[in-house]
């Protein structure tokens, strides 16, 4: 697409918004899907929390009152990752039913198309997350870097979600297929696992601790971590988000050249 | 024709006929069994390498962390499986092959059982995965080979509760969505139980919920052989307690199948 | 065969027989008190258009579905009370060729024959015959998810067959058909009913259909049935041929005057005017003439002898779909 007049870019906007909505919308028609995601993180930060309380007195734990703060950013991370591929799948509905075609054959904008899917899953997003803490505030947890760390943490899960989208648009329209794309959501939620999100990784030990320090859901979980449990520190702002924002360049921009090469294939 | 009794010989012949179909449906797309292997396959390594050092933690009663995880992911991937076999059902309805079943003279009881009985047998390929993967990570075999045979009886057993748990709800609302709910259902008694960690680690409600969450015992009865001895005090409570969820789930799902022709 | 021909309230030899059956799904009442009644051997053609209540009175007449009101028998058994031994006496193929496409043909028969209570020997008998019957002896080994839509239904056909059934119930064989595949099943329906005496029920909201294999047709429109006989006695209430004239829409007026002079309109496709011709064929030059009188130029102008479609029109005021195709 190219977006060189000024009129182009408002109406690219314009487009991404609609699409945007459009996404919302449909989201908000199916709440039956948001509420595993939502209820699933909770009842298994609730049961941890209940049966970790011997297990955080262990030597090398870090230092918590309690087991409800230091499962927070995994809560919230396994809450936004469920629907993280939905930006992917819906594209990949787009593509088996043709209108991809339809699309192929006018000079309508591309752009849009991609960014309004991965809008609609980030909003959706941005409101599980601040449920999420929500939720975990009532209940007792505790942010020591204040609301400012607060609005990091949700911004995290947030460009998280970009770049699982991203992911997910990248296999859409390599594969067309709406199972290959639901196929990464295990894929995610195993990395989740394997990662610090549940247990510190100075507590594991072997290759699966190899696996864990390897995985960029740690690269990520830790400094969000740090950010609830010590306070607020630039150095983890900008990990929490610049690694996340990172994946997210890279997956959208991976989806724009497949798409471009998709849809330039005769 | 002849006024033919359908007896009992008849309700066997189609019990196996029906779950023979199942597990040809399995040899005709194997990728049908993979999420039900493989999600206990990452429950069992995710939990063991996450969770591994639980056994520093004083009273956790093992110094490998497979002996209590094993059982765990079996029994989780056993409900995993028990619920999808109900899923097949659902999907029989959804595309009108189960009228096709319905329209089976005599009881329709056979069917019902006939799907458990696939279910439970299907459960076996997931308790193997996972056994197999802890055997790797050194699970012992304190209570000797018996210790396998609880396995697989608490996870055939499972797998057959919650497949006529999930039977209740298809028959019910007869789709597939409805069994997302099971899904949920069944993954959250599991987690309301000593899954990860003893008992007497959990406090508050959760101590109080899994008390008396009738998994707990199974949990205990299919864990005995990993730990140490198997005892009959260990045994019969976690018999009781699958016997007991059987007779109820099988109860509202004969219930339920009665009124699918309304 | 089955065994001696019970007496029914309503005579001997009525094998299905429905009186004031009623269907309701919370307030949308799907079938409105229907009577019907079919004698052995009969061909019974059950015509409607699309959700008209065909495959909700079938599936109460085949046990899958219990009646909200009046009752139903089959061979003098009642649905509700005697359904498993209804089931034994009936064969049904249902709208959307209910079969499980990861199975093979063979594999799928088996298991109907064991869900019949079938003996192994006789099953390994009765399966390669009928599937030799329709048609499927060289893919009867494949996977139903390799079939054609025909290859399907002819399956699905063979299937509700396993058991001899003495009363078949076929709700829209043909629906989705390719022509020859429709011809092909059309001849064996009525070979069933010629070699074997089956009682068959057919749905269809194919004219054709009825009109090619029913001896006796009910049209059923909105839950209720407007019209039962058989195809020439409704054809004869209709009573004289419809005059169709296609003209441009401006005459559209015009010509409906005109033509309300030589009989009762009748319904018609848009860009078109219909009417029962009184007097038939030999008054179609004094429609012309009169036509040409009013200075209106007729683009096409055809005289039907009384069909299906008018005997459907006539009675509801509509025309089926796909009719006039």
């Amino acid at each position: 697409m190219r977006l060189d007049s000024p009129t182009g870019l408002r109406l690219a906007s314009a487009q991404t918004l609609a699409l945007t909505r459009r996404s919302v919308v449909s989201e908000w028609r199916q709440l039956g899907n948001v509420l595993p995601g939502l209820v699933f993180p909770l009842l298994l930060a609730a049961v941890y929390t209940h049966q970790f309380e011997r297990v955080i007195l262990l030597p090398g734990f870090p230092a918590v009152d309690s087991f409800l703060d230091f499962v927070l950013p995994a809560s919230l991370l396994q809450s936004v990752s469920f629907g993280a591929t939905e930006a992917g799948t819906e594209l990949a509905r787009d593509i088996e039913n043709g209108f991809f075609d339809r699309l192929r054959a006018s000079p309508c904008a591309r752009l849009p198309l991609l960014m309004g899917r991965l809008g609609g899953a980030m909003a959706v997003a941005a409101a599980k997350g601040v449920l999420i803490v929500m939720v975990f505030l009532m209940f007792g947890a505790e942010i020591a870097g204040g609301p400012a760390a607060t609005v990091v943490v949700v911004a995290a899960a947030v460009l998280i979600v970009l770049a699982i989208g991203g992911l997910g648009q990248v296999l859409a329209i390599l594969t067309g297929n709406q199972e290959a794309v639901n196929a990464t959501f295990p894929l995610v939620f195993t990395s989740i696992f394997m990662s610090s999100a549940f247990f510190p990784t100075t507590l594991m030990s072997g290759w699966f601790r190899q696996v864990a320090e390897a995985n960029p859901v740690t690269w990520i979980i830790d400094p969000v971590r740090r950010l609830i449990l010590e306070g607020w520190s630039w150095s983890d702002v900008g990990q929490a988000l610049g690694v996340p924002l990172v994946l997210s360049v890279i997956t959208v921009t991976m989806a724009v050249v497949a798409l471009d090469r998709r849809l330039g294939a005769t | 024709m002849t006024a033919r009794t359908l007896g009992l010989g008849h309700a066997g012949s189609v019990v196996s006929a029906i779950c023979g179909r199942g597990m040809r449906r399995i040899g005709a797309r194997p990728t049908l069994i993979m999420p039900v292997l493989l999600m206990p396959l990452i429950f069992v390594i995710s939990f063991t390498g996450a969770f591994g050092s639980l056994t520093r933690v004083e009273g956790y009663g093992t110094d490998n962390v497979f002996n209590w995880m094993a059982v765990y992911a079996a029994l989780q991937g056993a409900v995993f499986a028990g619920v999808g076999g109900a899923s097949a059902t659902a999907d029989d309805l959804e595309n009108g092959f189960f009228d096709r079943l319905l329209l089976t003279p005599g009881s329709r009881v056979p069917i019902l059982v006939g799907t458990v009985a696939y279910s439970a047998l299907r459960s076996m390929i997931p308790t193997t995965g996972v056994l197999f993967v802890s055997a790797l990570g050194g699970l012992s075999l304190a209570g000797g080979p018996l210790a396998l045979l609880t396995v697989y009886v608490a996870t055939c057993g499972m797998a057959a509760v919650f497949c006529l748990v999930g039977l209740t709800v298809v028959y019910r609302f007869r789709t597939m969505r409805s069994m997302i709910l099971v899904q949920v259902f069944g993954f959250s008694s599991m987690f309301l139980s000593t899954g990860q960690v003893p008992i007497h680690f959990l406090n508050g409600w959760l101590h109080a919920v899994a008390r008396v969450n009738p998994i707990t015992n199974v949990l205990r009865f299919a864990r005995q052989g990993f730990l140490g001895d198997i005892t009959w005090s260990l045994t019969w409570p976690g018999l009781v307690a699958l016997g007991g969820m059987g007779l109820v789930s099988g109860a509202l799902s004969l219930r339920q199948l009665k009124r699918l022709a309304a | 065969m089955s065994g001696s021909d019970k007496l029914t309230s309503t005579g001997a030899n009525i094998v299905i027989e429905a009186s004031g059956l009623v269907r309701k799904f919370g307030e949308i009442v799907a079938v409105d008190g229907i009577d019907l009644s079919v004698a052995r051997g009969e061909v019974f053609g059950f015509l409607g258009p699309n959700g008209a209540g065909k495959s909700t009175t079938v599936r109460m007449l085949t046990t899958l579905l219990r009646p909200t009101g009046g009752s139903a028998r089959i061979d003098g058994l009642d649905v509700v009370e005697f359904a498993p031994a209804v089931r034994r006496i009936i064969g049904v193929a249902l709208q959307d060729a209910s079969i499980d496409p990861l199975m093979t043909g063979n594999e799928l028969m088996r298991l109907q024959a064991v869900l019949h209570g079938i003996p192994r020997s006789e099953a390994k008998r009765r399966c390669p015959e009928l599937l030799a019957r329709v048609g499927l002896t060289g893919a009867a080994d494949r996977r139903v998810a390799t079939y054609s839509g025909g290859m399907r239904r002819r399956l699905d056909l063979a299937i509700s067959l396993v058991h001899e059934p003495s009363i078949l119930f076929l709700d829209e064989p043909s629906a989705g058909l390719d022509p020859t595949s429709r011809l092909a099943l059309w001849e064996e329906v009525r070979r069933l009913n010629r070699e074997l005496g089956t009682t068959v029920f057919l749905t269809t909201q194919y004219l054709e259909e009825a009109d090619e294999l029913a001896a006796r047709i009910a049209i059923i429109d909105h839950g209720c049935l407007v019209r039962e006989g058989s195809p020439e006695d409704l054809k004869a209430t209709v009573g004289s041929p419809t005059l169709r004239v296609d003209i441009d829409p401006v005459f559209f007026e015009a010509t409906r005057q005109v033509l309300t002079g030589f009989g009762p309109q009748r319904p018609a496709m848009e860009g078109r005017v219909a009417v029962g011709l009184e007097g038939g064929a030999a008054r179609v030059t004094e429609v012309v003439r009169a036509l040409d009188d009013a200075g209106i130029s007729v683009s096409h102008l055809e005289l039907d002898a009384p069909s299906l479609d008018d005997v459907f029109a006539e009675a509801t005021g509509r025309r089926l779909e796909g009719a006039e195709e």
